[in-house]
């Protein structure tokens, strides 16, 4: 019986702490280690990310022995359009104003939902885009450009 | 009995019809931002503090604090509601208020929420009148060693927060520690971790880890499945707490508030770890802990009590010392100063009408809090039946600005981004966001304290075993781990 | 990211210029003006150019806005100002850190040539104070006991590369005596070790720590500056105490990106100084601890570069390291 290591739960989370341990450990040997009774700042990434790693073989050689599988499936699509959606605001927001990142990012959040009614999403969009000028750069007197960057 | 008295002079000054008003303005100001998703309390009252600049003093301290107790509960509503900790502190109250937002009993979360932050808020005012002085002084005696050995107890402790599998939890809790580290190290004033990015020279900020782990996380864990999912049951069973709700609450909020009376007192840890803290307590005393994580109402009394009282014992140290207890004070401070009133120590001693006012208008904001928002609970119960369509877009709208507002910055919206990727990952793979959370809170603090002790005794270990707090830490921490290991070699851990 | 701040900047000059010609005309300042600020609302920084804000605006004729962009002690802001169009729309609060972070962080821009530096605002300086468990009246004591005990005594700080570090760090360098560094996250928990005794020395300032000394908590030993403070005139500075040319000011200033015309650095100069002169103004950072200043950007830009060469020189001689 092959496993299918890839839907394994477990071995992925292995997987994902050894690389992140590792890297922790990989770039903390740059700052100076000192010693246990006089720690540089080296000592305790370094250290953290050691125990990080071990922590995933541990998870990762379980995950292989049971085998667990990772629940239900995978949202490529709402977790890639959620966050082009907040890296487009951010963008957008210096450069051209906080209307239209406002309105960009709302479309292209709500395109990451199960259904995209374009009258619906319009509509939010107004409101949205309405109620956060007035909060924000009415009420509260943001400095954030409305149209047009800085 | 003089502190007492200037109590009674503080009410005096803030009872005046025109500043209740005030206040109340405050708190529906602080509550409406803080309300919103990732806009936690530091940045509203950030945001909102220069409107204060054009009243007079005392009007304006008491519209702060206001705005102070409104921004707070904002940030445990959002925790409640849809996942989204307002600030560290409430990030606990997620866990379980979350839940039963999702079983339909929101209503009763918030307003547990408000009711036991309230109780907390009446015995931290009594505290700081009656006791303030003594605490103040009992606080002086943490050094650096009694903070090491705290937070290696509570370090220790932390593996009891663990819903399920214990071994992800502490690998979260360790990832969490490793967060923590991005950013300049105090003891040597080099940048960890900074890729040779200005911005992360500060670290990663609370906002940008929360609104990832928690509240992208959710959303797309929401949004994932092909065929409709309802995230929030239809079925809502009562907007107010039960008299059982009520009776379950209570005990937890008493100890909630003892826990964070206790830790507020100490500068530098205060609401965060207290409520953590209450929250791991709670949990070994419970009759069936596995209830935690899935709905129990003594996960949302506990930590909203422990995090109040913090917040209002944290008034301690500035009576004392003069120092402002947090990032929050010190804006309030900050406004003071504006408004032409030196601000320092001088503050306590030369201008007492104004900061007994304050204390006093801290709990007259808590009392507006609750008058204000219990009738809301309704309201914001019935968002939640909004088509999720519609919700999610603007919590990730909202956050976003929470984010780009705490320092105008886009850069942080960016790293939030990738923060929701690597939480939704987390999830997915079942590991909890929660205990991530408190190694990044509890990892700086810790280290700091621990090269700080070592580094004042010259590199001698003996100084966390001869010093009698941190002895008396130490031995806890040894405790712990005898009781959390003994039933685990005996059989399996039970569920939770 | 330099590259992509001139394309922009060019770019919205261009377009600001052939769009809106009518603006391209309008007489300085047609439009609110952009006042960054390192330091997130609440701190030092903030106040003091909240503080300087409301009668600037009024001499203006345009309101001054605050925009708070925190991050790498201010040389976030600094960036951005020192890349932003040089047309008088964007001004800097040049913090204390302009004249450290040089040697400590790698910068984006000349902290010098980069910038036409307007005034300075306002000035304040560090109080020593000491622990009682530690027997010295005054700075000549001080240096003769650290000097029998070197290595031994500890001081606290505010933060690596902060002035209350730094002032330390300085009167080493000048006096040759060794202390241990403590160094805290910020100034609250500075003084609070101060208090418990977890330090024996620390350089605070004014406001903060002058009231434990009143009330004899800590003991005051001289002050950095070149003048005595007025919140306590008694105390002797340290240059007059033992350690000539001992000087430590923390200076917050304003500036401009460095090719903005002459014309708009002289009004700015001009309203700057009349807001400085406001008496509420002046009370607002007096609240501080600082002292409103006001001098001519020459005084500014030969106090800046002055500045600049001695903290070099202080940090790479204590071996500090930012980045």
């Amino acid at each position: 019986m092959k496993p299918d290591l890839w839907n394994n739960r477990d071995f992925l989370a292995g997987l994902l702490f050894i690389v992140l341990g590792g890297l922790a450990v990989a770039l903390a040997r740059d700052y100076p280690i000192g010693s246990t009774m006089r720690m540089g700042p080296g000592y305790f990434p370094m250290v953290l990310g050691g125990i990080l790693f071990l922590f995933g073989v541990y998870v990762l050689l379980r995950g292989v022995r049971s085998g667990d599988k990772v629940k239900g499936e995978w949202g490529y699509r709402p977790l890639a359009l959620i966050a082009l959606s907040i890296v487009l605001f951010g963008f957008l927001l210096d450069r051209v104003g906080m209307v239209p990142a406002i309105v960009v990012a709302l479309f292209v959040a709500a395109a990451a939902g199960r259904e995209f009614r374009l009258k619906e999403v319009l509509l939010l969009a107004v409101v949205m885009t309405a109620f956060s000028v007035a909060v924000f750069s009415y009420g509260l007197k943001l400095p954030y450009p409305l149209l047009g960057g800085y | 009995m003089d502190i007492l008295n200037n109590l009674v002079f503080g009410f005096g000054v803030a009872f005046s019809l025109e500043n209740l008003a005030y206040c109340f303005a405050g708190v529906a100001l602080g509550t409406l931002i803080g309300v919103l998703p990732g806009v936690g309390p530091l940045v509203t009252i950030a945001m909102l503090f220069p409107i204060t600049f054009h009243l007079p003093a005392v009007p304006a301290i008491i519209m702060l604090a206001g705005i102070f107790y409104g921004a707070q509960y904002g940030g445990s509503t959002t925790s409640i509601l849809v996942n989204l900790p307002g600030e560290t502190a409430s990030a606990v109250t997620c866990i379980d208020g979350y839940q039963m937002a999702r079983r339909g009993r929101a209503g009763p979360a918030l307003a547990t929420a408000a009711l036991a932050s309230f109780f907390a808020g009446c015995v931290g005012t009594l505290l700081i009148a009656l006791a303030g002085p003594t605490l103040g002084e009992w606080a002086l005696r943490f050094g650096a060693a009694e903070y090491t050995s705290l937070m290696l107890m509570a370090l220790v402790a932390s593996a009891v927060m663990t819903q399920g599998d214990a071994v992800k939890g502490l690998a979260m809790v360790v990832l969490g520690l490793l967060i923590g580290v991005v950013g300049v190290d105090v003891n040597s004033g080099m940048a960890r971790y900074s890729f040779g990015i200005p911005e992360l020279i500060d670290g990663i900020g609370f906002t940008v880890v929360a609104v990832g782990l928690f509240a992208v996380a959710e959303i797309v864990v929401n949004l994932e499945s092909r065929e409709a999912r309802e995230v929030y049951t239809g079925r809502v069973t009562g907007l107010m707490p039960t008299a059982r709700d009520l009776k379950d609450a209570a005990w937890p909020t008493v100890r909630g508030t003892a826990v964070g009376a206790c830790f507020g007192v100490l500068p530098g840890t205060g609401p965060a770890l207290s409520s953590f803290a209450t929250y791991m307590l709670e949990k070994k005393l419970a009759k069936d802990p596995s209830r935690f994580g899935q709905g129990a109402i003594e996960g949302v009394a506990a930590p909203e009590a422990a995090n109040n009282a913090a917040a209002q014992t944290a008034f301690i140290p500035m009576l004392t010392l003069g120092i402002p207890a947090s990032a929050t004070m010190a804006v309030m401070l900050a406004a003071l100063t504006l408004q032409g009133i030196a601000t320092g120590p001088q503050v306590m001693f030369d201008k007492p009408d104004l900061f007994w006012g304050l204390i006093a208008s801290m709990w007259i904001g808590n009392f507006l809090l609750v008058i204000l928002n219990l009738p809301l609970v309704g309201v914001w119960v019935r968002l939640l039946t909004v088509p999720y369509r519609w919700l999610f877009p603007s919590i990730i709208l909202f956050s976003s600005i929470g984010n780009y507002s705490v320092s105008n910055n886009p850069f942080d919206v960016y790293l939030c981004a990738v923060i929701g990727v690597l939480g939704y990952v987390l999830v997915k793979l079942e590991c909890e966001p929660a205990p991530l959370l408190l190694g990044y809170v509890l990892g700086p603090l810790l280290e700091e304290n621990l090269r700080r002790a070592l580094l004042i005794a010259r590199g001698d270990p003996t100084v966390f075993f001869t010093r009698p707090i941190s002895l008396a830490f130490m031995i806890a921490t040894v405790l712990i781990l005898v009781v959390m290991v003994v039933p685990a070699a005996r059989g399996k851990r039970h569920g939770a | 990211m330099q590259d992509s701040h001139i394309v922009r900047a060019l770019a919205l000059s261009l377009v600001l210029g052939a769009a809106h010609p009518a603006l391209a005309q309008a007489p300085y300042p047609a439009k609110p003006i952009r006042f960054l600020v390192g330091f997130p609302p609440g701190g030092t920084n903030d106040i003091v150019a909240r503080a300087v804000a409301p009668r600037f605006s009024e001499y203006l004729g345009q309101p001054v806005v605050i925009e708070n962009r925190g991050g790498a002690n201010a040389s976030i802001a600094t960036d951005l100002a020192a890349h932003a169009a040089p047309d008088g729309y964007t001004i800097l609060l040049v913090a204390p850190g302009h004249a450290t972070n040089p040697a400590l962080l790698k910068l984006n821009f000349d902290s010098v040539s980069d910038f036409a530096f307007v005034t300075l605002l306002a000035e304040s300086q560090n109080l020593l104070v000491v622990h009682p468990s530690l027997p010295v009246q005054s700075v000549k004591a001080l240096i003769a006991l650290s000097k029998k005990r070197p290595g031994d005594i500890n001081y606290g700080s505010s933060g690596t590369g902060t002035t209350v570090h730094l002032s330390a760090e300085l009167f080493q360098y000048m006096t040759g005596v060794k202390w241990v560094h403590i160094p805290y996250k910020g100034g609250g928990p500075g003084v609070i070790a101060l208090m418990a005794g977890e330090v024996s020395l620390y350089f605070g300032n004014v406001p903060t720590v002058i009231r434990h000394a009143r009330a004899g908590k800590v003991r005051a030993i001289a002050t950095t500056g070149l003048k005595h403070t007025p919140a306590a005139p008694e105390i002797p500075t340290v240059a007059e105490s033992g350690v000539p040319g001992y000087e430590v000011t923390t200076a917050y200033g304003m500036a401009a990106p460095a090719k903005t015309s002459r014309a708009i650095l002289d009004r700015l100069h001009a309203d700057a100084v009349r807001a400085l002169n406001a008496p509420d103004t002046r009370e607002r950072l007096q609240n501080l601890g600082a002292d409103p200043v006001g001098n001519t950007p020459e005084q500014y830009t030969a106090f800046m570069k002055n500045e600049i060469a001695k903290w070099g020189k202080v940090i790479r001689a204590a071996g500090i390291k930012g980045e």
